[in-house]
């Protein structure tokens, strides 16, 4: 069994008299996916701060690849890669200087900055300022950034917010790949569907506490409803939706009802969305 | 802390420094531009004083008044030495009345009008004064019946007059010191603005890591710029050690003013108003030996005057180890109160 790549134990953090960060806890195991979810001020960043050594915790532990953060900044530091929310880049430098820079700062020795941009889809441009960069392109760049050390643990702070979907979808390959060649991956994301897509666990954060952390799957089984949609023809000729939800008692004779009654035109099965339980377990939408 | 990050970042900080159009051209246009006045500037000083002098009869006394400092020229009416005077000819026109002998002869006072321009200095007035005293005594044969016992107090450098361009040699090092300090705290705000700093923190660097690759950045900028001025303008020609001391002591100073500038700022123009404030501050002592007499005794709890004081003592009078001494210690607490000022007030910002 894998160890845990990320331990957090009743981490804490406030700012004056607003508590941030409530005393969570939680584990990554190494080479897995955490996807850590919730609306703007859940937390989140300020998690991220803690676990990557930029914030002490207020009362806590937080413990990477075995060490203890706030005792081992320097080594934690030179075994993670952080992606940044904000485009945080030289711009007045080229992207081969930016990561270059970054290279020579964590002491890689061999490192071959053009496989890395063309990984990132930046082939031919390496040499641009990065000011004259898109928003897309400086995004795909801290991706790169990040994975000049070959980090055994990945921060990503929203990669894909506000990437067009070829930019995003790049990303995503990214994190897959990275998650093969054994990094764990911690991920916050406001986009439900990326998460549900990447994330081998999902962790809801809500007002500085950890709400639910569980698969996917778990969580659409513990919180979710399954039903079915179905369109009927009206005798007026007009289309009607119509649902049936599954998994109770009285699906099955509502289902014959449904087809003896109506006239059904299309039908198919829903699953519960990540955010349709987010909002069942915190009564709030993850965009707020 | 770790060489191979600081020189890293140095490198980068440099790289970044010159890519800002507006700092490298101030920078050398600053260095260019100061050695240009420099040298354009005259290499010596005028001592004479030039004098009109109008003498319908002459005096064997007033006759022997050229040389020892003064140009004496003769004119042809009062009317002359007036309009002379007053188109800045003659700093003043002496006008002997045309019965003078006779008036001497009859032991009367002969009125002697002396004419000055509206802007002449009060000094210069005065010395013209004593100096027509001074031969009416001898024309007459009346001697002054005092003796003048002359004492100088402390270095004696009465005499030892400095070309302008000379005087003004402390005021361009330490420009071009003080200069940097609008780059280097630029540099370190948009570090913070534009959050890269953030994007440094999660790496091995340590925030003693960034202190020591800025400070050495800045004092590299400062110092290398003066030093080479010093060096081309034939400033180190006396005590280049102590120089090179005292400008080295200099750029720490501004390093550590500008971490504390970039303290207080928040981007581009927030660094200038900030800086134009401090540097206007540190300016002070410079003006006070370009016009010597124009500063108080206050100006010394200005740090930047004990760089500029040694830079002219040493510069222009080859001052040495045992006058210099006391500035140097004095700049080096002012240097590390100032960077620890700017550390601290720095460090918050950061986190």
């Amino acid at each position: 069994m894998a160890s845990d790549a990320i331990v957090a134990e009743e981490l804490t953090y406030w700012y004056g008299e607003l508590v941030a960060v409530d005393h969570i806890s939680f584990n990554v195991a190494e080479g897995e996916i955490l996807g850590f979810l919730g609306p703007n001020g859940a937390g989140k960043t300020t998690v991220i701060k803690m676990l990557t050594g930029q914030l002490r915790p207020k009362a806590g532990k937080a413990t990477l690849l075995s060490m203890d953060v706030a005792k081992n900044v320097d080594r934690v530091q030179g075994d993670i890669g952080v992606c940044f929310e904000e485009t945080n880049l030289y711009e007045q430098m080229s992207a081969i200087e930016n990561l270059k820079l970054f290279a020579r700062l964590f002491g890689v020795q061999s490192f071959d900055v053009e496989a890395l941009l063309r990984r990132v889809g930046l082939t031919g441009r390496g040499k641009d300022r990065v000011a004259a960069y898109s928003k897309g392109m400086k995004q795909r760049l801290m991706v790169a950034r990040s994975l000049v050390n070959r980090p055994r643990v990945l921060f990503l702070d929203e990669p894909t917010a506000g990437l067009d979907p070829t930019s995003s979808e790049s990303i995503r390959n990214i994190i897959l790949e990275e998650r093969e060649r054994g990094a764990t991956v911690f991920l916050t994301t406001h986009d439900m569907l990326e998460a549900d897509k990447l994330s081998d666990r999902v962790a809801f954060m809500n007002q500085g506490k950890i709400v639910a952390l569980d698969t996917p799957h778990n969580l659409k089984q513990q919180y979710g409803k399954r039903a079915l949609k179905a369109k009927v023809s009206t005798e007026s000729g007009k289309l009607e939706d119509r649902e049936v939800i599954l998994d109770t008692p009285g699906t099955p004779g509502a289902i014959q009802e449904l087809f003896a009654r109506e006239k059904v035109v299309t039908i198919h099965s829903e699953e519960a969305s990540l955010e349709d339980i987010f909002i069942s377990i915190t009564g709030r939408g993850l965009q707020g | 802390m770790s060489l191979r990050i600081i020189g890293a970042l140095v490198a980068k900080d440099l790289s970044l420094f010159f890519r800002n159009r507006f700092f490298t051209l101030i920078t050398v246009l600053g260095l260019v531009l100061y050695m240009v006045i420099y040298f354009i500037m005259p290499k010596a000083v005028n001592e004479n004083l030039e004098i009109g002098l109008y003498a319908p009869v002459m005096l064997p006394a007033f006759e022997q008044m050229q040389g020892e400092g003064l140009e004496i020229e003769g004119v042809e009416s009062e009317e002359l030495l007036k309009e002379g005077v007053t188109e800045g000819q003659y700093v003043a026109g002496i006008a002997l009345p045309a019965d003078i002998i006779e008036d001497f002869m009859s032991g009367q006072k002969p009125i002697i009008s002396v004419y000055f321009a509206s802007d002449v200095p009060e000094e210069i007035k005065d010395a013209v004064e004593v100096l027509i005293r001074e031969l009416a005594y001898q024309q007459t044969g009346q001697a002054l019946t005092i003796e003048i016992s002359e004492e100088i107090l402390g270095a004696d450098m009465a005499g030892m007059q400095i070309p302008p361009r000379d005087r003004m040699r402390p005021l361009f090092a330490v420009l071009l010191i003080m200069m940097e300090t609008f780059g280097m705290a630029n540099l370190i705000s948009e570090e913070v603005e534009r959050r890269t700093i953030n994007a440094l923190l999660v790496t091995p660097v340590s925030v003693k890591d960034l202190f020591a690759a800025k400070g050495i950045t800045g004092v590299s900028l400062a110092f290398v710029q003066a030093a080479l001025f010093m060096a081309i303008i034939g400033g180190m020609s006396r005590q280049p050690l102590i120089i090179l001391v005292v400008l080295l002591l200099g750029a720490v100073l501004v390093t550590g003013v500008s971490f504390i500038i970039a303290a207080l700022s928040k981007g581009f123009m927030s660094v200038l108003a900030w800086g134009m404030i401090i540097l206007i501050i540190l300016f002070i002592p410079a003006f006070g030996i370009m016009f010597p007499g124009a500063v108080t005794g206050w100006v010394k709890a200005i740090p930047s005057y004990y760089l500029v004081d040694t830079v002219h003592r040493v510069s222009n009078f080859g001052a040495g180890w045992g006058d210099a001494w006391y500035n140097l210690l004095v700049l080096l607490g002012a240097d590390l109160a100032l960077a620890w000022i700017g550390i601290m007030a720095l460090g918050r910002r950061f986190r």
